[in-house]
């Protein structure tokens, strides 16, 4: 029946497209009752602050498309911003080099989950809940739950506190991983492929799709994100403890699934993901400059997730209502 | 034997550890401190038991810390106001049943995926306790604490009566046709539907169990501190469901049982004091615990 509506309908009502409005509103709402809200500086400030977490939802995007889940990002996040510390103060490595460690860090860890999900066949959801558990462990017997990582070269804390060329530092590295994460879902055939695997991982897997290795770069590319998301954080704040990202984890996925993408998998999109991360970094950002309690955004994201999930079930179980009402009458006309 | 060869390896594996303990550190044996881990444990155990009904359901409930904060600190208010300390029990697990039901309601009723409905509940219902309370400790009144009785009898309150819910859930689970509803929806939905069972029924009562028993599990924590701690049950939800994993319970639902997440759970809480009497650093605890789910996984993946 979807398949006669006309292609504008289609577009406008798509979960997007919603949620678009829902952003421009809160944007409009919070400029009229917030004061400096719409400025260029909290415009910068917000951009800012949603850096990390918006990483790592574009990371986890490709992952719940295949129809899988990373509980880890944030634990991991925690263990390479406690190891690039180490790689730095300890190891006494130049920033770059350090860098490049915690990346390649990052990499294995998300090797680890990809391994045990895709060569032993485990469910997603309890390996990464096994190494959400295990990373953050590994981050605080490292520093043994004290040990502070800062002082670190104004040369670096640049990529976290100033602007560069009017923007802020880290948000060439967003837009890249935007651009990066856009193009693997929605213009290569990987992104193709995730979304067969998230709808029929066994059909895909007969269509001669190497089901495994696909859904293995997802969790390898999380985990590099991930470890991005930790120097930026470092950056940010000036140091690396080991409970950096607490919790970042499920305000990713937050993110996800209020930008449309189904948590069973093979429905999304990457701008959904983009428009998610905006809401939520525009109504805290937005409840803090109407001087309201700060607590109150989370109870209204909370709130917005579950009336999104119900916007996109409601059409269904309308359609679902109606097909019954007509077949009771067809029934009643019949006897 | 081949059936529980799950349950039977935790087993093993508990059993080594408290050897190793035995043999290397017989200090862990002292009656008072176990005692004291028992009845902390307990307050795990009664959730724990709710999540595998929750899972064995095909379902995941992560709300439970949020919701045990949100009791915890209704309990409180209500003991504050002097009320009697049934009633508070009363109304806390009256409080959590409606809780539980409101995740079931949305995931039963509108058929919603219960991971993403319960990562909302669990951030609405944190974030309002916090702006309601604003972090306030609650006091408690004289009496309040270990229900009245000396500390050691009260303990063993705690301890005696987790262990009474678990065995009476077990029998449930095996021998009551509700039990075994639970089975069948976890396993197929729509063949349990057709076989008369009706599965949002099942859902949302299962909900609505796992509320009431972490009100129940609320009280508990409750009487062994004389303060509320409104951010208690922060990472519950995880630690529960490590437990009930580990236990055996399958994520795909259907399978499990409960004297397997019993064992589970105390493998688990046993790592933290088990380190601190070996003599090795506190700080490896969730590493520790991170491996375990690992190599619980990987054994059942394995034998596959």
């Amino acid at each position: 029946m979807n398949t006669h509506k006309p292609a504008w309908k289609n577009v406008l009502l798509a979960h997007e497209t919603i949620l678009l409005v829902v952003l421009i509103a809160e944007w409009i709402f919070f400029d009229a009752i917030g004061r400096n809200f719409g400025t260029y500086d909290n415009t910068c400030d917000i951009l800012r602050h949603s850096c990390e977490i918006g990483l790592l939802a574009l990371a986890m995007t490709p992952v719940i498309l295949t129809g899988g889940i990373d509980l880890s990002v944030g634990s991991l996040l925690g263990l390479c911003a406690i190891l690039f510390g180490k790689f730095w103060r300890d190891a006494h490595m130049p920033i770059p080099e350090a860098a490049a460690c915690t990346l390649a860090v990052g990499a294995l860890a998300g090797g680890v989950n990809a391994s045990l999900i895709t060569l032993l066949n485990l469910p997603p959801l309890i390996v990464t809940l096994g190494t959400f558990s295990l990373f953050r462990g590994l981050a605080e017997a490292i520093t043994h739950g004290v040990d502070t990582f800062t002082d670190f070269p104004s040369s670096f804390l640049f990529l976290g506190q100033e602007r560069w060329l009017g923007i802020p530092a880290q948000a060439p590295v967003f837009i890249g991983a935007l651009i990066f994460f856009w193009w693997l879902v929605h213009f290569s055939t990987f992104g193709r492929s995730y979304r067969a695997i998230g709808f029929a991982p066994e059909g895909t897997r007969y269509a001669g799709i190497p089901v495994g290795r696909r859904v293995a770069m997802t969790y390898v590319l999380a985990g590099i994100v991930s470890a991005i998301a930790a120097i930026i954080y470092t950056a940010r704040l000036g140091q690396a403890k080991a409970d950096a990202g607490n919790g970042y984890e499920l305000y990713a996925i937050t993110a996800v699934v209020l930008g449309g993408t189904s948590i069973f998998g093979g429905i999304g999109s990457v701008y959904g993901t983009l428009l998610g991360v905006a809401a939520i970094a525009v109504l805290q950002s937005g409840i803090v400059h109407a001087l309201q309690p700060s607590e109150m955004a989370g109870m209204l994201t909370g709130a917005l997730l579950i009336l999104a999930l119900t916007a996109s079930v409601l059409p269904k179980m309308i359609s679902r209502l109606r097909q019954r009402k007509s077949a009771l009458r067809l029934a009643k006309q019949n006897t | 034997m081949r059936k529980y060869f799950r349950e039977l390896s935790v087993t093993g594996a508990l059993t080594l550890l408290l050897l190793a303990l035995a043999i290397f550190a017989p200090s862990f044996y002292s009656p008072q401190p176990l005692l004291s881990l028992a009845a902390n444990a307990s307050v795990s155990l009664v959730v724990a038991c709710g999540m595998a009904l929750v899972i064995i359901a095909r379902e995941i409930d992560i709300s439970v810390g949020s919701m045990f904060a949100v009791c915890s600190v209704c309990a409180g208010l209500l003991a504050a106001m002097h009320w009697p300390l049934a009633a508070v029990i009363a109304a806390t697990i009256l409080i959590g049943a409606i809780f539980g039901g409101f995740n079931g309601g949305l995931v039963a009723g509108l058929g919603l995926p219960s991971i993403v409905v319960t990562l909302a509940t669990m951030v609405t219902w944190r974030e309002g306790l916090q702006w309601l309370r604003q972090g306030q400790f609650v006091n408690l009144p004289d009496g309040v604490q270990w229900f009245g009785l000396s500390q050691k009898s009260g303990q063993w309150t705690l301890v005696i009566g987790a262990l009474v819910i678990l065995v009476l859930m077990a029998l449930m689970m095996k021998h009551l046709s509700a039990g075994r509803y639970i089975y069948a929806v976890g396993s197929d939905a729509e063949v349990a539907r057709l076989a008369g069972i009706p599965p949002k029924l099942t859902v949302f009562l299962v909900f609505v169990g796992i509320g009431a028993l972490v009100g129940l599990a609320a009280i508990m924590n409750m009487v062994q501190s004389p303060q509320v701690d409104p951010q208690s049950g922060t990472g519950m939800e995880l630690k529960v469901i490590a437990a009930v994993v580990v236990g055996g319970v399958a994520i795909s639902g259907g399978r499990g049982n409960l004297w397997g997440v019993f064992v589970g759970l105390l493998l688990l809480v046993c790592v933290g004091p088990a380190l601190i009497h070996l003599h090795i650093e506190a700080y490896w605890e969730k590493a520790i615990q991170g491996v375990i789910i690992l190599l619980a996984v990987v054994a059942e993946g394995l034998r596959r």
